[in-house]
């Protein structure tokens, strides 16, 4: 489980300290899988975009997914919330595994609370922000805290302004999510994740909607966050910030896991060919 | 009540031929004579024979029914609001019968003329009430309600009751009013609440799912207070409609602005009236368009003042009027 009284430590995590972020993860990372996803296959209509892929997260581990569009990256990370149902394949979260009731194209969660239940502990982040646009900056942090965990008002508005300044923006709390750059608005939307205090986070491609300026601003935090020790999956373009934060590196090709590894191994040494088109291609190639 | 709203109904005849029916609202004044002095009309001057004209007993019935539109107004809009979003809840339940109910409801409403609609509702609505009364008030009364062309219930059935006093029926005609204005205007609403509905991006819903928030707390939380960004220009567009046809209201029985003004704007001679006088109904209509143009341009300021504080903070166009500084 992630250090609850993260808000608290606002400003006292080392700034883009990879080696510091390595250690610590791998000193947590040695428990059971917090988020195991077992053979999954995805359609689409008639397209398989997911051919049986299975990924598991230790308590503390960061997995990078990477791979190029299309590869069916962010669908992945969409079944482990159930986004998007896999019509084949288990989803088990904390040990116990989503029921289904029907099988194929009509497969659905057995329990709507079950469903609920994971999400509460799996705070996504999502490359369009998806700040609620009605709210400010503060009542996004502490919306789902309030309905959903049910905290006091006074408390969660508390915790919600220490996360917001863990992530500095602590001086935009009454904004509203139009008026922040596209960074804050990022960060902004990391302060919400992290208010539901999740077991695991999700990141869709937290820096794709960025310029580089900005996404240096994103990038800091989520490093902030992987030296914590937090159990984190991120798909991400970003093959520096892959090779900085992850514990495991996944690429995925046309929805099958071509190669993975640890990032020194797949980076340093890929052995498919794919995947060397792959790096060649991002520039960022080992 | 169904003699009433025949006549109310026979009134259209009688617009035309410039006859009309007596006043349910007749009765209804302050006082009878407001100054002393009017007494005497014919040793009048100009000014103060004007002060007593405009206090007659037929032009309180007028002030009165300024009063009766203002009602209709501010009861029909929240109930047309309040029916519109029922309607549109409806047209997305996840119940195939609702969502046909919700359906139906929203295009029949819409494809029908707003005249027939609101002579139809008012009457069926009192004939379905006194045939439910009838049947269970007079159960000795086996025979059928429909007697040749009249509709004929029991004593103890009728709405409101026979013996009631005047205020009674005025409050009961009003009543049916209301509801044919609400019914109508509230599919207007369903309309633009559903649309905006839909114009709230799939994302943000997406989100609160992901935050486990439960459907109602989505729709709730989320998806309804982003819905009224969208839906109010077109909810304000209902609102100016609804002021300007009040004067339908005259088709059900109540003696509106527009009939008073007809009424009392027609030329007097001496024999009927203490206060003679020509055609002066230019004059009576011009204080309409006036009473309504101020009326519509006020609401507009109202509604601008809405618009711009459901949209602070919005990257809309509207929100972004306010600055979006960053």
């Amino acid at each position: 489980m992630a250090d609850t009284g993260a808000g608290q430590q606002a400003g006292n995590t080392q700034a883009g300290n990879t080696n510091g972020a390595k250690q610590s993860a791998a000193v947590a990372k040695n428990g059971a899988a917090v988020l195991e996803l077992r053979d999954i296959h995805k359609y689409f209509g008639d397209l398989e975009v997911l051919k049986g892929v299975s990924v598991a997260a230790r308590a503390g581990e960061v997995i990078a997914l990477i791979g190029s569009s299309g590869s069916g990256k962010s669908t992945l990370l969409r079944c482990a919330n159930l986004l998007e149902i896999p019509q084949q394949g288990d989803v088990i979260f904390q040990g116990k595994a989503i029921e289904w009731r029907a099988k194929g194209a009509g497969r659905q969660p057995a329990s709507e609370v079950q469903v609920r239940g994971v999400r509460t502990h799996l705070s996504m982040v999502f490359q369009q922000f998806n700040l609620w646009a009605h709210l400010s900056v503060l009542q996004n942090v502490t919306e789902a805290p309030i309905t959903v965990l049910g905290q006091d008002r006074s408390e969660a508005e508390e915790k919600g302004r220490a996360l917001l300044a863990k992530v500095g923006i602590g001086d935009k709390c009454d904004a509203y999510p139009a008026q922040l750059s596209g960074g804050q608005q990022q960060r902004a939307a990391i302060a919400r994740a992290l208010a539901m205090e999740p077991a695991a986070m999700l990141f869709d491609e937290p820096t794709s909607a960025l310029d580089p300026e900005l996404e240096q601003e994103v990038i800091k935090v989520i490093k902030d966050l992987a030296a914590e020790g937090r159990t984190m999956i991120i798909v991400t373009h970003d093959m520096s910030l892959a090779r900085d934060v992850a514990d495991q590196v996944i690429f995925l090709h046309q929805g099958v896991i071509e190669e993975q590894g640890a990032p020194a191994e797949v980076f340093g040494n890929p052995k498919s060919d794919r995947l060397r088109q792959f790096l060649l291609s991002t520039s960022v190639a080992a | 009540m169904t003699a009433g709203l025949t006549a109310g109904l026979m009134s259209i005849d009688l617009m035309t031929t410039g006859l009309s029916t007596s006043g349910l609202l007749t009765n209804r004044y302050w006082f009878k004579v407001l100054f002393e002095y009017c007494a005497d009309p014919d040793s009048l001057s100009s000014l103060s024979w004007l002060s007593c004209y405009l206090t007659t007993v037929k032009h309180q019935s007028l002030y009165w029914s300024i009063l009766t539109v203002l009602i209709l107004l501010a009861v029909t809009a929240p109930m047309a609001v309040g029916l519109g979003l029922a309607g549109a809840l409806a047209r997305r339940s996840p119940f195939g019968a609702v969502r046909g109910l919700g359906w139906g409801y929203t295009s029949m409403v819409r494809g029908i003329p707003d005249l027939i609609f609101f002579l139809f509702v008012p009457l069926a609505i009192d004939q379905m009430l006194e045939y439910i009364r009838h049947r269970v008030l007079c159960p000795q009364e086996t025979g059928p309600v429909w007697v040749g062309h009249d509709f004929v219930v029991c004593d103890a059935a009728k709405l409101p009751l026979g013996p009631s006093p005047e205020w009674v029926h005025d409050i009961y005609g009003f009543m049916l009013a209301v509801l044919a204005f609400s019914i109508v205007f509230g599919a207007f609403c369903a309309n633009v609440i559903h649309g905006a509905m839909n114009a709230v991006p799939r994302a943000q819903l997406e989100t609160a799912r992901a935050y486990g928030l439960s459907p109602r707390q989505v729709m709730f939380r989320i998806h309804l207070p982003q819905t009224w960004i969208y839906a109010l220009p077109g909810l304000s567009n209902v609102w100016m409609i609804l002021i300007k046809a009040t004067p339908l209201l005259f088709l059900m029985g109540v003696e509106d602005i527009v009939y008073w003004a007809k009424e009392l704007g027609g030329s007097k001679s001496a024999r009927f009236s203490d206060f003679p006088h020509g055609d002066w109904r230019i004059y009576y209509f011009s204080g309409l368009l006036v009473f309504y143009l101020l009326f519509t341009w006020f609401s507009q300021i109202g509604l601008k003042r809405l618009t711009d504080r459901v949209s602070r903070g919005q990257a809309t166009l509207a929100g972004g009027k306010g600055g979006l500084g960053r």
